[in-house]
């Protein structure tokens, strides 16, 4: 009984026999009609879920027969398990859906009613024709919702898409009927067994057609434009059932006849990755949200047609399950969510988004889909990418990636562009968009892709509970935040504590020392949050999550798990960068370099598998010489990442701009993350022999990255952009002890890594007890701070010292080891610029003690008092850890060494030597005394000659005149050896970017006539590309 | 040879309403040429229906149960004919009412003056 | 003038396309297996003489079912999209035609005459249609251009909405429940023989045919006739 209630058949009784009944309840009364028509909904999402129950546990496809008889006699329909997925996904929004549309009229309803029966018609049904009906059903409906806005735009946009789908589903029919002319069959089934009887001119022209229509309806590029003007002007519940459920009938017509399109499957794939790249590229130009929306959900579905032909070329059946389920439920939710929230928040321009900023829930939500729409984790987009990269990179389809990725990078772009500009605060309070009611479907959807994400992790691999953890303390923050921010803060510490202890505890090695270190220094570092006491919406949340990521880091044990974690930390630490909503360039720049980072990663993780079949990290340790170019991309993500000169744009305006103790967070122990990926990934050059070439030129990078981001530091005026260049300066040498591939070279890494987390972490946190107190940041206008800040300006001092490698603190060991292990490897050339990169490290860092504790008081305030405890707390740890490793060293290194051992005992670059052996090997005073010498000669050399009045000669620089300070000269020096190339490179890209997506987009001229030339073309080029040539002019 | 002269006939007539509705400007007119497309598709599918020599598949007194199967025409192209054609009608009728709205938004029924979107 | 050459380019590269189909085309000397399977199930398993009914209502009745659906949404997507919030529709329906010429005797005349014709002519369609050339679909579309020539001569006539709509309702419900009867008493959704076939060429006869015909060819003349209605001014 229960079985034939629930038989998927019933879709369709309830479907048309409710939607024929609606007008007789109209006149029953008009609840009536409203409790039929939510119940007709439910009726077919509980039918379609039953089935997907059903199907996962393993049944078979349920059979629908309908006329009495079998197939190919009569029509039939099938429910299998990617059809309940279809089905049941269309169902449940529109049953969310019909939260929007139960208050109009009867008419609406009944349309509404039948459009959600037909997409699910179009996917279950076995017949061509059949097809070509639901399809009609579809279109209809649609046009009919459409009418619901009245707006002159609203109109022509849908005639216009009228127009162009009338034209495609005339496609549709003649094809439908020159495949009947050439088979006789009109059973999908038989047709695809009978596949190669589809020969000659007829059969042919009778593909092309098919295909034309189904590529037209999920709107290709440049044949789009009827679409785009559909979606900006429709009222957002109906754009977005269009978005979502009617995109998804047309892609599952295309998905069960691809293997009709057999010869045809990389032309599709082809023309799905142009409309996926331009939708993309033009989408960065809108102003728009709908429209915008309408980019976005055309892209989408041209990575799904990209995806399903190339898969089902592969022959990757249980890929195409994740890909494809995947990407579709998380297009359906995400992109349905944000079409109801243009609708809630009911402003067109997307500046006007900021109504929402003090609206911390929507927000949330608002984020959430944001996000998901991006494919970034923990949402379904997320694994489907992950495991269509992996899938084709074992196809060898290597080209494929590439497109795949720069269109997400592309979407990604604009969409959390579009985020930032709803965080700005409105300049005056709005009026508050109305009916909180409308918000429960959207939180709805939030939710269906949280829980769909999980199950789509599940599936792709990521079984363990633990890389979860970080969000479940942030969602456990989110309940809270209603108590103190003080409370809030010390409850991340508590948590993030035990949490992060019980992460760590059955690591060991490498792993455990950084897992420890990022830890330590997290919560140490986060002490100073507990300085602010004024409500941070989203902010400790978010803390959570990514301090507990951090740890989680170096626990993953596969690729798809360290990836996860990865994403996790650049998405939190971008979301509380974008906490000062000034940061929020600096933070979507900040995000994009991390994206196209972890992508990089993807990328050598993907070629990791294709080659050895493994997802374990492991795996690194035993790829063979060919994993060069594993090497390559991961070293230029994690290049990336760590702020690398050339692709270090990114990094001083999300250091700078950020929150104050985010700033420091972000340097002293965010920025290592890179720095273990790094350690990680290298085990493969170290196998393979060819890498260790490269490995050289990833240490010049590392030592062009200090010299230059020494000099940058030097030229900068305001406070925290001069610590964030001395941070990139300082990773350029953890960099290059690295690629020194040596055990002593590791070893100086690791030592580094500590020694810039707690200098960087000091550093910062005196910089934000300084704007705290004197509300200024530029270093010209501070000055004689010791006097007042007598606890702040100690510990800086303390950590400059630290920092610049004089003895007898830690960054004295630090710079003497590098210099022992880059001799010890024979690279004299970057160890001269190591020499050269400290001269200039001195020179900055003199001034930062010069200008802003000693010197003449500028500050006009004299009420000037020392930082509160809450931040000199965690200075004065970070400061007792300095000392800790400059007297005790061994107790540091000793681990580190051991920990280091393994990896390079069995290779020709460790030589077997003890750590003993390489501290009396090189004696390290003469070494340091060195150093100071040459830096001394060097700065008296330049005094010399700005005195002589040769420099102003030489450079041509009107010095001598104004202020030839010595520090003045210098900076003119830096400012010549530092030419902005980066970031006028970056931003010509970007500039060009921007410029062809303006250019491109003139194609769409409003006009539906051009509309459907458009058309036309697009029918012929997919003709001639097909291979219609042929055809038409016969050769034999 | 009759089915190649009315498959010729159907495809000139979509040809025709392909003309149509590219070049005339008036969007009562371009909604003619949708139709004459339409038509022109369902004479096609009927011209893919024919047998040589075949009648209509209905067995009466013209055409004995006995010799249908090799005197009929392919019923099926028919069937699917009335459904083309009821689709074609309710396309146009939307069509029809929408070109009714546009006029009455902006009083002309030139389709260069819609283009309000794009980009 | 660019835009004439490209379209004119269009059409002559369809054209090609077409002639192509035209060359590849041979005209049929036979039926297709699945046609003649058809010519022979219809009669025999169905009971139908008219073996395009007979596919209609019973093997292809899902996609008539689909039609009918398609017409039902028209009929409301019209009412959507020309009610809508436009201006009210000026005045009672008499000022409407105010001014306008009241068509001619003729017209009126012949009206009168061809109405009633109309209408027997149309039940006769929908009834024979298992046994002659007809059909729901056919004779609904009859019926609707005898409202068609009443709404031309009478511009004040107004065919009953309340009555339409529930008529069309009725007729697409018991479409339905018959279907449904099908998949309880026969083989399947939609299948004719939960009544018997009768005698072959008889007019009471292919089960369930003549009466889904009948519910097709009502709820269409009803859904036409209100779409008729909605484009009156």
């Amino acid at each position: 009984m229960v079985e034939s209630l629930l038989h998927p058949l019933n879709i369709f009784i309830v479907g048309l026999g409710g939607g024929f009944l609606i007008p007789l309840f109209y006149r029953l009364g008009k609840s009536w009609v409203a409790a039929a028509f939510v119940l007709a909904l439910a009726a077919m999402t509980l039918i379609s879920g039953y089935a997907l129950f059903v199907l996962l546990n393993g049944a078979a496809p349920i059979e629908i027969l309908t006329g009495g008889a079998k197939p190919p006699y009569a029509i039939n329909l099938r429910m299998g398990l990617a059809e309940s997925i279809f089905a049941f996904g269309v169902n449940l929004v529109a049953l969310f859906g019909a939260a929007y549309v139960a208050r109009e009229g009867y008419g609406t309803l009944l349309l509404y009613l039948l459009l959600v029966m037909g997409i699910q018609g179009m996917v279950m049904t076995r017949d061509l024709f059949n097809l070509f009906v639901f399809l009609e059903i579809v279109s209809i409906a649609t046009y009919a919702l459409l009418g619901l806005r009245d707006a002159p735009e609203a109109l022509s946009a849908t005639f216009k898409l009228l127009m162009a789908t009338v034209l495609a589903s005339t496609f549709f029919l003649i094809g439908t009927l020159l495949l009947y002319a050439a088979t006789g069959i009109l059973n999908i089934d038989e047709l695809i067994a009978n596949r190669s009887s589809i020969t000659g001119p007829i059969g042919f022209a009778a593909l092309i057609f098919l295909l034309a229509c189904l590529l037209l309806e999920l709107k290709p590029f440049p044949a789009n434009g009827w679409g785009l003007d559909v979606y900006e002007t429709a009222r957002s519940d109906v754009a977005a059932i269009i978005s979502g459920g009617v995109s998804a009938g047309v892609f599952f017509g295309l998905l069960k006849l691809l293997p009709l399109f057999e010869d045809q499957l990389e032309l599709i794939a082809v023309l799905g990755a142009i409309t996926f790249v331009f939708s993309n590229l033009i989408g960065l130009q809108q102003t728009k949200a709908q429209r915008l929306l309408g980019y976005s959900s055309i892209g989408q579905m041209a990575l799904l047609t990209i995806a399903a032909p190339l898969l089902y070329q592969l022959k990757a059946g249980d890929a195409m399950f994740l890909v494809v389920g995947g990407l579709f439920i998380n297009h359906l939710f995400a992109k349905v969510g944000l079409f109801w929230l243009a609708g809630y928040v009911g402003k067109e321009r997307l500046q006007d988004w900021a109504v929402l900023a003090r609206r911390p829930g929507t927000i949330l939500v608002f984020g959430i889909l944001i996000v998901a729409i991006s494919g970034l984790p923990p949402f379904p987009g997320f694994w489907a990418k992950w495991q269509l990269i992996m899938t084709l990179a074992a196809g060898d389809l290597y080209v494929w990636i590439a497109i795949v990725l720069v269109g997400s990078l592309l979407e990604a772009a604009y969409m959390f562009r579009w985020f930032s500009l709803a965080l700005h605060s409105p300049a005056e309070i709005d009026a508050e968009p109305q009916g909180q009611s409308d918000l429960f479907p959207i939180f709805g959807m939030a939710l269906l892709l949280v829980a769909s994400g999980y199950l789509a992790g599940e599936l792709a691999g990521l079984a363990a509970p633990w890389a979860y953890m970080p969000l479940a303390a942030g969602l456990v923050l989110y309940m809270l935040a209603r108590l103190p921010s003080g409370m809030q803060c010390l409850i991340v510490l508590i948590l993030v504590s035990a949490g992060g202890t019980s992460l760590i505890l059955s690591l060991s090695g490498i792993n455990f020392l950084f897992a420890m270190l990022l830890l330590a220094g997290g919560l140490v570092v986060s002490i100073a949050c507990l300085a602010r006491a004024d409500p941070r919406p989203g902010f400790y949340p978010l803390l959570a999550v990514m301090l507990l990521s951090l740890p989680a880091l170096p626990r993953a044990m596969t690729s798809l798990e360290f990836i996860f974690i990865w994403e996790l930390i650049t998405l939190s630490s971008y979301f509380l960068i974008l906490q000062r909503t000034e940061a929020a360039s600096h933070a979507l720049q900040y995000l994009l370099f991390s994206l196209a980072a972890a992508f990089f990663l993807l990328c050598a993780f993907a070629v990791l598998q294709a080659q050895t079949d493994s997802v374990s990290l492991s795996a690194l340790r035993v790829a063979g010489p060919d994993s060069a170019p594993v090497f390559v991309l991961l070293a230029i993500g994690l290049l990336i990442k760590a702020g690398a000169v050339g692709v270090h744009v990114w990094l001083p305006g999300a250091y700078a701009e950020a929150d104050d103790d985010v700033s420091a967070l972000l340097s002293a122990v965010i920025s290592k993350v890179s720095i273990f990926g790094l350690l990680v990934g290298t085990y493969v050059a170290i196998r393979s022999e060819v890498s260790l070439n490269l490995a050289l030129v990833m240490g010049w990078i590392g030592m062009l990255t200090t010299l230059a981001g020494a000099m940058l530091a030097a030229r900068q005026d305001d406070l925290k952009r001069m610590l964030a260049y001395s941070s990139m300066s300082q990773l350029g040498y953890i960099v290059a002890a690295i690629a020194l591939m040596s055990h002593l070279g590791w070893v100086t890494a690791l030592y580094l890594v500590a020694n810039h987390l707690l200098v960087k972490g000091i550093l910062f946190l005196v910089a934000a007890a300084i704007i705290l107190r004197t509300g200024k940041r530029l270093i010209v206008e501070l000055g004689g701070l010791a006097g007042v800040m007598p606890v702040t300006f100690t510990t800086a001092a303390i950590a400059i010292v630290a920092m610049s490698g004089l003895p007898p603190l830690a960054g004295f060991g630090g710079k003497w080891l590098l210099l022992s292990a880059m001799i010890e490897k024979g690279w004299y050339g970057p160890a001269l610029m190591t020499l050269l990169a400290t001269f200039v490290g001195f020179v900055y860092m003199a001034r930062f003690i010069q200008a802003i504790f000693l010197g003449p008081r500028k500050a006009a305030r004299d009420a000037l008092t020392e930082a509160p405890i809450t931040l000199l707390i965690p200075q004065i740890l970070l400061v007792a850890g300095i000392f800790l490793m400059s007297f005790f060293p061994k107790l540091l290194i000793a681990p580190i060494s051991e920990a280091i051992d393994p990896q390079f005992a069995s290779t020709l670059v460790w030589q077997g030597m003890s750590l003993e052996m390489i501290y009396g090997y090189w004696n390290p005073v003469p070494v340091m005394a060195f150093a100071v010498i040459v830096s001394a000669i060097l700065l008296g050399l330049f005094w010399l000659l700005l005195r002589s009045g040769w420099w102003a000669a030489i450079a041509r620089v009107e010095i001598g005149g104004m202020r030839s300070s010595l520090y003045q000269g210098l900076k003119t020096v830096f400012t010549m050896l530092t030419p902005p190339w980066a970031q006028g490179l970056w931003g010509g890209l970007a500039t060009a970017t921007t410029a062809s997506a303006e250019r491109i987009r003139m194609l769409y001229t409003g006009n539906g006539q051009t509309y459907n030339l458009y058309i036309l073309y697009y029918f012929l080029a997919l003709y001639i590309a097909g291979g219609g040539l042929r055809h038409l002019w016969p050769t034999d | 040879m009759i089915s190649s002269i009315v498959l010729t006939t159907g495809l000139l007539l979509i040809l025709i309403g392909l003309w149509g509705m590219l070049t005339h400007r008036n969007i009562l007119r371009i909604v003619i040429g949708f139709s004459l497309m339409g038509t022109g598709t369902h004479i096609v599918i009927v011209a893919i229906g024919y047998v040589a020599n075949g009648t209509a598949p209905i067995i009466d007194h013209a055409l004995s149960l006995s010799e249908a199967a090799s005197r009929a025409v392919d019923p099926i192209p028919s069937a699917l004919a009335v459904t083309a054609i009821v689709i074609g009608m309710a396309v146009t009728a939307v069509m029809l009412a929408y070109a009714i709205r546009l006029y009455e938004a902006k009083r002309t029924l030139s389709i260069d003056a819609f283009t309000e979107s794009k980009w | 003038m660019i835009r004439r050459l490209s379209i004119i380019v269009a059409i002559v590269a369809f054209g090609l396309v077409f002639a192509s189909l035209v060359i590849g085309h041979t005209e049929q000397q036979s039926l297709l297996p699945l046609a003649e399977s058809y010519i022979r199930l219809v009669p025999q398993e169905l009971g139908a003489a008219n073996v395009i009914t007979g596919i209609l209502l019973t093997y292809r009745a899902f996609d008539t079912l689909g039609e009918v659906a398609v017409l039902f949404m028209v009929a409301a997507g019209v009412g959507l999209v020309l009610g809508g919030e436009r201006p009210p529709r000026s005045g009672p329906l008499e000022d409407r035609f105010e001014g306008a010429r009241p068509p001619s005797e003729i017209v009126q005349t012949g009206t009168q005459i061809l109405v009633p014709l109309i209408s027997i002519f149309a039940a006769y369609i929908i009834m024979n249609g298992h046994l002659t050339a007809g059909g729901g679909f056919q004779g609904g579309a009859v019926i609707a251009s005898g409202v068609l020539l009443m709404l031309l001569t009478y511009p004040q006539y107004q065919p009953n909405p309340e009555f339409l709509g529930v008529t069309e309702s009725v007729a697409g419900a018991l479409f339905v429940l018959t279907g449904i009867a099908g998949l309880i008493a026969a083989g399947g959704f939609l299948d004719n023989r939960i009544l018997p076939l009768g005698q072959f060429g008889a007019f009471f006869s292919a089960g369930t045919i003549p009466i889904l015909s009948a519910l097709l060819g009502i709820k269409v003349g009803c859904e036409l006739s209100v779409i008729l209605e909605r484009f009156r001014p």
